[in-house]
């Protein structure tokens, strides 16, 4: 889209048109750039001006003084504490952007359902008795993912746990939930455009394809809101982050998860207090 | 009698000259609707830009009010409501500005923006993307 230049640009233009012309010496020159300018101002027909929009929190939780983020189930490929690491972040985001006092609580994980911590707490053998028992009795099997979201939902529908600690810490509003981080490989065809200065020394848009070596870290973060009085969940919101690196740019699991996380808590954080959101929009005359 | 008559000849000449002088600089001549609105959008637009964003609503409530096919008072209406959170009532005059003037890329420039930071996010679920 073209744009056309507002009244702050006008006057630039005026400048460097009367400059333009002193130096040439030129008072003719000067006049019409100058009456130029002034009628290219008359002219300017919108402005771009910055907004700053606001947006009223999704959950009112007028009736909570405070927030203690508790453990998370978990399930990641990566070598990271993905538990550790959310709390730790959500907690500082909420004490430095939210109005609620943050609660300091040590609380034994919810669950690790990664592959290596099945493993290595026999859950998995649990998991094919199961099956096998499953298949035995000529029942409508499930995938190993569907067994773990079930687990998953049975520790997050816990009322009696939640409430339990609801009471412990003075009924807060509970923030717990579900996280999955994962990296996938997303090689393949991509296109690369470059600029090449051809023999005059002008540049030149050269477009071509190529392959690409390419990881894709993945995290899928489903909050949960729950009530400390009762125990239930009150609201519940999921998000889906996704980032790309090139395999020349070796980023590690920890750095890409932290990427993902920012750009996602301004969308958490707006579920529990109001946001502003910063933009530009355009008046027309 | 040549007196009486050179006088009338000089005021009717007076008055001619009057006349085209009412016609000749809009001070004098009376102002269209349609002038009187498109005054007010570009003083809403000049206290806007200062911050007295109410002032400038009620400027261009006053144009639509006065010129109701003034696309431009209903576009920057819904700049004003957007700032003021007002999103439902944003929505409601980019549309009209947008009907009012479907051509226009800047109308439609702010209605996609508007369209992308309010609507995305009822969603209850986020998803994004990123290449390097």
């Amino acid at each position: 889209m073209k744009k056309e230049r507002g009244r702050p640009d006008v006057a630039a233009v005026v400048r460097n048109l009367g400059k333009f012309a002193a130096k040439a010496g030129t008072g003719a020159l000067a006049l019409t750039g100058t009456l130029f300018a002034i009628s290219l101002g008359s002219c300017a027909n919108y402005y771009e001006v910055p907004i700053e929009i606001p947006v009223s929190a999704k959950l009112d939780v007028s009736d909570y003084n405070r927030v203690l983020v508790a453990s998370f189930v978990t399930q990641t490929t990566e070598e990271l504490d993905l538990d550790a690491e959310t709390v730790r972040l959500l907690r500082n985001q909420l004490r430095a952007r939210s109005q609620l006092r943050v609660l300091e609580a040590e609380l034994a994980p919810l669950g690790d359902f990664s592959e290596t911590t099945l493993k290595g707490s026999g859950k998995l053998d649990e998991f094919r008795k199961l099956e096998e028992e499953a298949r035995a009795d000529g029942e409508e099997e499930i995938s190993r993912q569907e067994w773990i979201d079930m687990e998953q939902d049975k520790l997050l529908a816990d009322s009696d746990y939640w409430k339990n600690i609801g009471e412990e810490y003075q009924d807060p509003l509970i923030v717990s939930g579900r996280l999955t981080f994962s990296s996938e490989a997303r090689s393949g065809f991509a296109r690369g455009d470059r600029y090449v200065r051809d023999a005059y020394g002008r540049p030149r848009l050269v477009r071509s394809t190529q392959f690409q070596e390419r990881t894709g870290f993945i995290l899928n973060a489903e909050f949960y809101f729950i009530d400390g009085r009762t125990g239930k969940s009150i609201h519940r919101e999921r998000f889906t982050e996704e980032v790309i690196y090139g395999h020349d740019e070796r980023t590690s699991a920890l750095s890409s998860y932290l990427e993902l996380m920012d750009r996602l808590l301004p969308n958490f954080l707006s579920i529990l207090s109001p946001q502003t959101f910063r933009g530009t929009r355009i008046l027309l005359k | 009698m040549r007196k009486l008559e050179h006088r009338l000849r000089s005021r009717i000449t007076i008055v001619l000259a009057l006349a085209l002088l009412a016609l000749a600089c809009p001070a004098f001549a009376a102002q269209t609707p349609e002038e009187v609105a498109k005054k007010a959008v570009e003083f809403g637009i000049e206290v806007a830009r200062i911050g007295l964003w109410r002032e400038a609503v009620y400027r261009w409530q006053k144009a639509v009010e006065i010129d109701p096919s003034n696309a431009s008072a209903c576009n920057n209406l819904g700049v004003a409501y957007e700032q003021a959170g007002q999103s439902d009532l944003a929505k409601e005059q980019y549309k009209r500005a947008l009907e009012l003037d479907s051509n226009n890329l800047y109308i439609r420039q702010n209605y996609e923006l508007f369209r992308e930071a309010y609507e995305k996010r009822k969603r209850k679920t986020g998803r994004s993307r990123r290449s390097p």
